[in-house]
């Protein structure tokens, strides 16, 4: 009999998670700080970190800036029997350091994973086909994920770029954030098709200076995902673009939207770490300015369209 | 004079010590010391598992295939007796595969699989070591001095102590050597790395190690001689074959898995640029995972420990033709470099003479010893989690209960140990004087020559001149940068940089590199320092390039992140 999956955090993607591995006749543990009642016999919910012990495999699926704190004390109930999977499209610190990076650190985990591409919480939770993109050097991760998720209704991909499915993953939510400000703003398809593929052009090139590979972002990771979030999948990034757009402040936007915005984070982050390695990441340094405020819509567009242009 | 005599008039081939009477290895003795009565079994060991590998599929005429036309390539260009018979046995191997039924191409590949393994296999002789471990310093010294050579050879050289310092965790070292099989792997500058490392575990008490050396390494008679009697296994990078390397991988993993010390080398070959290695292959100390693996699935419980290692040279013997190498970009292409200043005898004299006015001019600092799994252990050996807890290393290579042997799995940990190791190297990295002082004057290279590449800025020589008293005021903060750093635990300081004014840091370098190398990297000038070579002022600046941005003040900041962000150094 297969171990039960465990899933950390209650919020809309992982109960989506959940119901996922439970339709696929998996048993499930699901923690989360605030207890709640289950939604499916096969899941059982709890607050202790310590009942993901009798899991092998466990999915992560808590905003990033949670997880290194979270993982200091998730990593005392693991060890190297244990496979763990995050779902953020976050990043950490200036370094670009990704959640996989941090769980490796944070516990003593080594066999991990990121899972990717166009998955959405309200198509996992009811069956939509679909597919995602699962980046892991571990072959038995990859099934690991399929044997729990995988089944008629979705596909599970894998490749061994880690490094690249976790930047493609977080470099979409900023392109998104773009992609929902320049809307707002009234700019048309042709224009937002130029930034979403130099956006995505700058993601291979952050990506590569971090070791990963461009290839990863014409994937389900990039592209795919991207693709998802332009034909509204709900995703809170383009919301927030939009509130941008319409003067709305961070705080404020982020308030009334109710949902962590990994986008807005790493716009700073990929900035700092293109300066430090002599990166060109003008996207992420327009969206930082929008963002900080020390750019308006004329100046932004100006200084996207202002840069030389060479071969592609 | 006498030492190139006395050199030329050496054998150019291996030597052995005549067989009179057997060494019995006491139960004292290191493991090494049981190698030659473990010999046999070892290579019989390396061919079943070569036959468990090929010959249950269909693909044993393809692999004999291959390395009979990757060796027929590889001798053709041979003039030599050996390479003629060679060809001979190869040529018939062809010519023959296609008519053997598939019991003859069994027996075909077992017979290769031999006849390959002989050749990679070390020796050891307790004589030579215990001679070796008298002589070594003596040795060294001798060829500083070649009038005295036979009075050092027999005198064991306090010399060699003050010339080479040693840091870490030694006796925890010690210790884990007694509970499991230990990988030493040390960063890669120099061909003396090999000699400095093997005397360095002999004066810590730490027991001697095999390894893998390149063949190109047996062309100098005195290290040849240790090589073939202290434990080496011959590394022909020559060979191509894909039944060679397996045979090699074989052959590693069975020597770690039956608990022989080993060392390994994880950058590959030495690094061209002089920069501290960080993108490792691993290559063959990716089989300390295999043979961990291995141990458990057959239900050894033998830990494993991986040891990060810096070598660290106030002045590196061939740092002229590696620089010259790395900035052909040909590093690939000149993977056996052959003819550089570790073959010739009179820059080993420059070489020594130079030290010989110099403290602590090699500092091998040793790094916390780690699980195959990335984790820190204890100094019982136990792997530890992040929160101190003990961990059972068997279940990173178990799935639900049961331990097994994953080649897909393994290499994903040996990647993660590659990172590992690569921080580990930076971390453990010892700068010396010759480094700061050249990173400064590249520094100042870089400020006055904005916008230009590498290449064109390294066209600028002599043509920077920096006043001696700004020189010292660099020099001095960079110094409190990396004492910042060291601080933090994310870098050492040589302890002379640590103590010593930034006026003697200054002509420290200047002193060490004068008269060395061919032509002057710096000198002075009219109350200037000129920096002539930047060549090799790149090569000793590569070593610290990555903490640039945080040892440099504001008018260095963007030269400092130029030379960080620099591509292709390797």
């Amino acid at each position: 009999m297969s171990p039960p999956v465990g899933i950390v955090g209650g919020g809309a993607f992982g109960r989506a998670l959940a119901t996922a591995a439970a339709r696929v006749d998996r048993s499930v543990i699901s923690w989360s700080r605030t207890p709640r009642d289950s939604e499916h016999p096969k899941i059982t919910v709890s607050s202790d970190l310590g009942s993901l012990r009798a899991a092998e495999l466990v999915f992560l699926a808590v905003p990033s800036p949670h997880v290194p704190a979270l993982c200091h004390e998730l990593g005392r109930h693991l060890d190297g029997a244990h496979l763990v999977v995050h779902v953020s499209r976050g990043l950490v610190g200036d370094e670009l350091e990704t959640l996989t990076e941090v769980i490796r650190e944070t516990t003593p985990v080594r066999r991990v994973g990121a899972l990717a591409g166009p998955l959405v919480a309200r198509g996992l939770a009811e069956g939509e086909p679909g597919g995602g993109i699962v980046g892991t050097l571990f072959p038995e991760v990859a099934e690991a994920v399929r044997d729990a998720l995988g089944g008629p209704t979705l596909r599970i991909y894998d490749t061994t770029d880690v490094i690249g499915v976790e930047l493609a993953s977080a470099f979409v939510g900023l392109v998104t954030l773009a992609m929902g400000y320049a809307k707002a703003a009234g700019f048309g398809p042709g224009t937002l098709s130029v930034l979403a593929t130099r956006g995505m052009a700058e993601a291979t090139r952050v990506i590569e200076a971090r070791g990963g590979s461009a290839r990863t972002c014409s994937g389900l990771a990039g592209f795919g995902d991207l693709l998802a979030a332009m034909a509204e999948d709900g995703r809170p990034e383009l919301d927030f673009g939009r509130a941008l757009a319409a003067g709305e402040s961070l705080d404020r936007a982020a308030g009334r939207l109710g949902a962590y915005v990994e986008g807005v984070r790493i716009a700073e982050q990929i900035l700092h770490f293109g300066a430090r390695n002599q990166v060109q990441t003008p996207l992420a340094a327009t969206m930082a300015g929008l963002m900080n405020g020390t750019l308006n819509k004329e100046q932004a567009a100006a200084a996207l369209m202002r840069r030389p242009t060479r071969g592609e | 004079m006498l030492a190139p005599l006395a050199m030329s008039l050496l054998p150019k081939r291996p030597l052995h010590l005549p067989r009179l009477r057997t060494y019995v290895p006491e139960p004292s003795d290191p493991k090494i010391f049981w190698f030659n009565s473990e010999r046999a079994d070892i290579l019989q060991d390396v061919v079943r598992r070569i036959m468990e590998r090929y010959a249950a599929d269909d693909s044993v005429e393809f692999v004999i295939g291959d390395a009979a036309y990757h060796e027929i390539r590889r001798l053709e260009n041979r003039t030599d007796e050996a390479g003629r018979k060679g060809l001979e046995y190869w040529r018939g191997v062809i010519r023959r595969v296609g008519r053997m039924s598939s019991e003859g191409k069994i027996e075909t590949l077992r017979e290769i699989s031999m006849r390959m393994a002989k050749d990679v296999a070390g020796n050891f002789d307790p004589r030579v070591y215990k001679f070796a471990a008298r002589a070594v310093p003596g040795l060294l010294t001798g060829v500083m001095n070649p009038s005295r050579l036979m009075r050092s050879v027999l005198d064991s050289g306090t010399r060699l102590d003050e010339l080479v310092s040693v840091e870490g965790p030694m006796e925890k070292l010690r210790s884990l050597q007694r509970k499991g099989t230990m990988l030493l792997l040390p960063t890669h500058s120099s061909n003396l790395d090999s000699l400095a490392i093997a005397w360095v575990l002999f004066r810590e008490a730490l027991a001697p190690v095999v390894y893998g050396a390149g063949k190109n390494l047996f062309t100098n008679p005195i290290i040849s001689f240790f090589m073939h009697n202290l434990g080496a296994y011959r590394v022909d990078r020559r060979v191509r074959a894909r039944l060679y390397k397996d045979v090699l991988k074989a052959y590693s993993s069975i020597m770690v898995e039956r608990g022989f010390h080993s060392l390994f080398f994880p950058g590959g070959t030495r690094t061209r640029s002089g920069a501290i290695e960080q993108k490792l292959k691993l290559g063959l100390a990716g089989t300390g995972v295999e043979a961990f693996a291995r141990n458990r699935a057959r239900g050894v419980n033998r830990p494993v420990f991986f040891v990060p290692a810096t070598i660290n040279y106030a002045l590196v013997l061939e740092a002229e033709t590696l620089i010259e190498d790395h900035l052909k970009e040909a590093g690939r292409a000149r993977y056996i470099i052959e003819d550089d200043e570790f073959s010739r005898v009179e820059r080993w004299v420059a070489f020594f003479k130079r030290l010989q006015h110099a403290e602590s001019s090699c500092v091998i600092r040793f790094g916390e010893p780690m699980d195959p799994f990335c984790n820190p252990v204890d100094d019982e050996g136990r792997s530890l989690a992040p929160d101190g807890r003990v961990l059972d290393p068997g279940s990173y290579v178990s799935r639900r209960g049961t331990a097994t042997v994953d080649a897909a799995r393994d290499a994903a940990y040996t990647r993660d140990l590659g990172h590992a190791i690569a921080k580990a190297y930076i971390k453990e990295t010892v700068v010396m004087a010759t480094q700061l002082v050249a990173h400064v004057l590249f520094r100042r290279l870089c400020r006055a020559t904005p916008g230009l590449d590498l290449f064109a800025r390294l066209r600028h020589r002599g043509d920077i001149a920096v006043p001696m008293d700004e020189l010292v005021a660099d020099v001095a903060q960079a110094r409190d940068g990396l004492r910042k750093l060291e601080l933090e635990g994310r870098v050492h300081l040589n302890a002379p940089i640590r103590k010593a004014a930034p006026e003697q840091i200054v002509s420290r370098a200047l002193d060490a590199w004068a008269g060395y190398h061919q032509k002057p990297i710096a000198r002075i000038l009219g109350g200037s320092v000129i920096a002539e070579d930047p060549n090799l002022l790149l090569f000793y600046q590569n070593r610290i390039r990555h903490f640039a941005p945080e040892i440099a003040g504001p008018a260095d900041m963007q030269a400092a992140i130029e030379i960080a962000a620099m591509k292709g150094v390797r």
